[in-house]
């Protein structure tokens, strides 16, 4: 079988002829349309007005096979939300040092979730984007190396994949767009599949930097009053940032079940700790797939001036900070009911309703009807 | 430099209610590998070890239905899942029964699918399905 194998791989690459930088291109897109059910709700971006630009986006992928085991790609994508404006999603170079040994070198996703490493194309999964209280991480790729060690044990494959890295592209931290520096930025995801079962785990963890503007006031103060600790914990600085996840597929006949339960620790921030999960069940017929999804989100932030003295002098400084972190906590469930129609070799037509509940202030309950056009190319 | 397009085909809907033919799994006769279903559907799913027929065949169709289980929609999800993440890409694909057998005859490391009709003797099945 291994030999076999091998030698496979060989005939395959002189199929693919000999000639040099042969570039392959690839796409997929989505085009998405969604609307809020009553007129003051408000979710994942979407109002009561009829918005087809929010969820979607285009992406092509250039691959170039430079011969000798290395190939280039390069990944861009534009998102109707951000104008357009198309973004390099992945640029890396790939060196296959073995059959089963692959190192990834420049812009790639960081392997937070399941579907970390295709999270934009939704012709690969069932809902029109992945759960949005799980797949919450403020920032989805790094720039680094990365290794994918791929092996059968048994009936088992398994697939580690490891990366190392950093990054500094702007992102949204609590309603402010900043320019973060994650550094030493590492992880290790084991994914084993045995035919219709599939269970993942990853660690991953990074030291952020975010020099968020809104928190300086309170730095400062907490500073000039002596309470060093206090400032530290405040500011995002030299802080360790890590996430767990386990995942598990079931894929069976036409059964299909998917859980992922997440863990994101800010521990010495004022940003929350985030636990999340959803399991999804769906049911296969022809060239339909329904299915329901459950969720829930619970982040929180302790209270970090246990210890000061509450005095009038520090009120000032005090009651803000409370007030941050006690703002931080969010608790919500949501269910999503979905179809997928295959209806087209390359195309799917999918429809999603979602019922948002937050359990701390059901002002912000939602419902959202969303559409959507995905293909691969 | 050559440039290639991978485009599916478009506005080619294949309602294939009635075609149930069988598919022959093929290696050159000189090759002596024993293989099971589960080998079969993992080179088939591997980096690129194997030769397909052109998206939309029927023979295609039938060969994933039966030999891998899944329909054409989730084979095309797993290869876009493999390619957008830098993981591997799809086996080669080639247009005919015709063109398979003779690349088949000439490489004995190839394994290959047919129509079980298009079998001739340059050929050895491993499997029929």
């Amino acid at each position: 079988m291994k030999n076999l194998h091998k030698a496979l791989i060989l005939s395959s690459a002189i199929l693919a002829g000999n000639s040099q930088a042969e570039i392959t291109l690839n796409g997929f897109a989505s085009i998405v349309g969604g609307v809020t059910t009553s007129s003051d709700d408000a979710l994942y971006g979407y109002d009561e007005n009829i918005d087809f630009s929010q969820g979607s986006l285009f992406a092509i992928q250039a691959s170039a096979d430079l011969g000798d085991s290395l190939t280039a790609t390069v990944q861009l994508l534009a998102r109707g939300k951000n104008d357009w404006d198309p973004d390099f999603e992945w640029a890396y170079i790939a060196y296959d040092a073995s059959d089963s040994l692959r190192i990834l070198a420049g812009r790639q996703r960081v392997p937070f979730y399941m579907y970390s490493d295709f999270l934009d194309v939704s012709y690969a999964y069932p809902w029109i984007t992945p759960p949005e209280g799980v797949y919450s991480v403020a920032f989805d790729t790094f720039d680094g190396l990365g290794a994918i060690y791929s092996t059968s044990m048994g009936s088992f494959d398994a697939n580690f994949h490891m990366i190392y890295g950093g990054n500094n592209s702007e992102i949204t931290v609590a309603g402010e767009d900043v320019k973060p520096d994650f550094i030493d930025s590492m992880g290790l995801v084991a994914t084993v599949t045995r035919e219709w079962l599939t269970l993942r785990a990853g660690y991953l963890q990074t030291e952020m930097n975010i020099p968020l503007q809104a928190i300086q006031p309170l730095v400062q103060g907490w500073q000039a009053a002596g309470f060093e600790d206090i400032a530290n914990n405040i500011n995002v600085v030299k802080d360790t940032g890590s996430f767990l996840e386990f995942g598990f597929q079931v894929d069976y006949d036409n059964f299909l079940v998917i859980g992922e339960y997440t863990e994101l620790n800010l521990d010495g921030t004022t940003l929350p700790n985030q636990d999340s999960f959803y399991v999804l069940a769906g049911y296969r017929f022809d060239n339909m797939l329904v299915h329901v999804t459950y969720g829930e989100d619970d982040d929180a932030r302790g209270r970090i001036t246990n210890g000061v003295p509450v005095v009038e002098p520090l009120l000032p400084l005090l009651v803000p900070t409370n007030a941050l972190t006690d703002a931080q906590k969010n608790k919500a469930n949501y269910i999503k009911l979905g179809l997928r129609w295959d209806f087209h070799d390359s195309a799917a037509l999918k429809f999603e309703y979602t019922s948002y509940s937050d359990d701390l202030n059901s002002n912000n309950d939602a419902g959202l009807f969303r559409t959507a056009l995905v293909a691969v190319f | 430099m050559k440039i290639h397009l991978t485009t599916g085909a478009f506005g080619v809907l294949l309602f294939c209610s009635v075609c149930s033919a069988d598919v022959a799994v093929i290696v050159n006769p000189e090759n002596t590998a024993v293989l099971s279903d589960s080998d079969i559907s993992r080179l088939f799913l591997g980096k690129a070890v194997a030769i397909n027929l052109k998206l939309g065949s029927n023979t295609r169709d039938e060969f994933e239905t039966k030999a891998l289980g899944k329909t054409s929609s989730q084979i095309k999800a797993y290869w876009s899942k493999q390619v957008f993440s830098g993981k591997g890409k799809p086996p080669p694909e080639l247009v005919s029964d015709k063109d398979i057998l003779s690349m088949v005859a000439a490489d004995n490391n190839i394994i290959a699918y047919v129509d079980a009709a298009s079998v001739d003797d340059t050929v050895k099945v491993v499997k029929i399905f």
